[in-house]
């Protein structure tokens, strides 16, 4: 099952997130837009550790990526995020 | 930051500056590289894509083939633009945790733009920045920018519409929900050129030693004119290619 959800921010920037999923079970997510995040490999890195998780683990694994590594998000908040995938995963 | 290395306006292919913008950042990073204000040009024409953005959501690829548009995926966030042959680009690259360019990003993006929106005000248009990272004029975008934080290097790039060749629009396929809140139909309206505003035609290569006058002064720093080092020129073909691949632009 696959699928996406847009949001467009206050500020303008525009959060596209595309979640594949088997049984509850993330498969692929694709984090897209005209946002900043810095630094800009945290994406992909949030992307890898979301694969094989559930979404009741979503929160976790994210917050715990920020939280260890001092990444910044311009134009979305991180809950934002979350709560994308996670409606998009359940 | 006490000098400020100035490239001098020169038109480039869009993979060029690209991996030029990329060597300079890479080389100041690590610490073998002047601060440096680089001003730019496109030819031929192009659409840049933010590093996030798919690019089959944001460009008409068919449309930009078929006009000779080029298309590339910026090393930096953002949005799509398209770069035409009035637009007067410039990049700027520091040292990370050079005191001149604050930490917070949102702060930095107004601290790079003064200098620019105090250009304008020397031509006599009444600019403002306005957040995340436009400068606008009558509520109209002039001038946008993009950042990255990469390699221990800041480098902030961004257009300043001089004109552009409004008939190159359809390269976009712009979202209306990306508009609304600005109050504008489409891109069209969205942007407006220093043409348009001040009626007559300027000098690229004036209007970005105007710029640079404004860095030297918002930045307290000395201007030093200068060109591309070797080793920039050495890095730039690799970086080119990857650039130009279709790896890098499909990628998302």
């Amino acid at each position: 099952m696959e699928r996406s959800a847009t949001r467009k921010f206050s500020g303008g920037k525009l959060l596209k997130v595309t979640v594949r999923s088997e049984a509850g079970v993330i498969q692929e997510v694709r984090i897209t837009g005209d946002f900043f995040v810095h630094p800009e490999d945290a994406v992909e890195d949030m992307e890898r550790a979301l694969r094989g998780a559930t979404v009741t683990a979503v929160r976790g694994i994210l917050e715990g990526k920020v939280e260890g590594g001092g990444i910044t998000t311009v134009g979305f908040k991180l809950d934002d995020l979350i709560s994308m995938i996670e409606g998009c995963a359940g | 930051m006490d000098r400020l290395r100035v490239i001098d306006f020169a038109a480039g292919d869009p993979f060029y500056n690209m991996a030029l913008d990329e060597a300079i950042a890479r080389r100041i990073g690590s610490g073998r590289g002047p601060p440096t204000l680089r001003l730019y040009g496109w030819s031929p024409s192009a659409v840049s894509i933010g590093y996030f953005q798919e690019v089959r959501e944001e460009v008409d690829l068919d449309f930009c083939r078929s006009k000779g548009v080029e298309v590339v995926r910026r090393l930096t966030g953002g949005g799509a633009v398209i770069h035409t042959e009035g637009e007067l680009t410039y990049s700027f690259a520091v040292k990370e945790g050079d005191p001149a360019v604050p930490k917070d990003v949102q702060g930095s993006y107004a601290r790079i733009c003064t200098p620019i929106v105090a250009a304008l005000r020397r031509l006599g248009v009444d600019a403002a920045f306005r957040p995340i990272n436009d400068i606008e004029v009558q509520g109209r975008k002039v001038s946008g920018s993009a950042q990255t934080r990469r390699f221990g290097a800041v480098l902030q790039h961004g257009t300043l519409l001089l004109d552009m060749d409004f008939a190159l629009l359809p390269a976009l396929t712009v979202r209306a929900e990306k508009l609304k809140d600005k109050g504008a139909a489409d891109v069209r309206g969205r942007v407006t050129t220093l043409k348009e505003i001040l009626r007559r035609d300027l000098n690229k290569e004036r209007v970005g030693a105007l710029v640079a006058e404004e860095f030297g002064r918002g930045f307290e720093c000395e201007l030093m004119r200068g060109s591309t080092s070797k080793e920039e020129e050495g890095l730039v073909p690799e970086l080119a290619e990857r650039y130009r691949s279709r790896e890098w632009l499909f990628r998302r």
